[in-house]
């Protein structure tokens, strides 16, 4: 176990061998390039991208197909293989979550832009679907 | 910023690995061919930002996720 400092969660005991290693970044932030996923309550299905590199970075995350059964399913096998990069190792696919603040319901998902997990290697990339026609800012559904 | 002045059919190369062809030319639009290794991004600018932006969006999210939890509707929806 190793302990991180972070802002909104205070300083935390995390798995290094579970880190992430994003080799550019997330767009927008290409020197944070290491992150670690801490779940948000038991149960619910939000989780946080948290950054090891600065305490102040965390993103929610959401499995998208929570948002869409159909996520993906439709894409071209351009985009399907900018997803599955070169090799075969298995990938876990998260959108990242847009909060107002003070406006929790008008929440979006990001769709275009899936962060994609390589499990075997725990490397990890923004990837940009431009031609799926899913949105960057797709709204989230309330009861 | 670099400017090279090309004719329809021409290239440039950027590294070792990254082909732009000029294909064709009408009015104000440019018809642009790219070849580049798979790893690669190419997109046009601005989708490129507006992920960007959106990720700087993102990352402003409050710690308190209670109320969107509970509201959260997931699966087909009825």
């Amino acid at each position: 176990m190793d302990k991180i400092k972070t802002t909104r969660f205070g300083e935390i005991d995390i798995d290094k061998s579970k880190a992430l290693h994003f080799n550019d970044g997330l767009l927008g932030f290409p020197d944070k390039k290491n992150f670690v996923i801490l779940e948000h309550n038991p149960g619910s299905p939000f989780l946080w991208l948290q950054s090891m590199d600065a305490p102040e970075l965390a993103f929610v995350m959401i499995n998208p197909f929570l948002m869409k059964e159909d996520y993906l399913q439709d894409i071209s096998p351009e985009e399907e293989a900018l997803l599955k990069g070169e090799d075969d190792d298995e990938i876990m696919v998260f959108s990242l979550v847009t909060i107002p603040r003070g406006e929790v319901q008008k929440a979006t998902v990001n769709l275009m832009g899936p962060v994609v997990i390589k499990t075997g290697s725990r490397s990890a990339r923004q990837v940009i679907l431009a031609n799926s026609g899913y949105s960057h800012c797709h709204p989230m559904a309330f009861r | 910023m670099l400017v090279l002045t090309r004719k329809v059919e021409e290239s440039i190369t950027i590294g070792n690995h990254v082909t732009v062809s000029v294909l064709e030319v009408k009015g104000n639009q440019v018809k642009l061919g790219i070849s580049a290794p798979r790893d690669i991004a190419v997109n046009r600018t601005e989708i490129f930002e507006s992920i960007i932006n959106e990720n700087i969006k993102a990352s402003e999210a409050p710690m308190d996720l209670g109320m969107l939890s509970e509201t959260l509707k997931t699966g087909s929806g009825e």
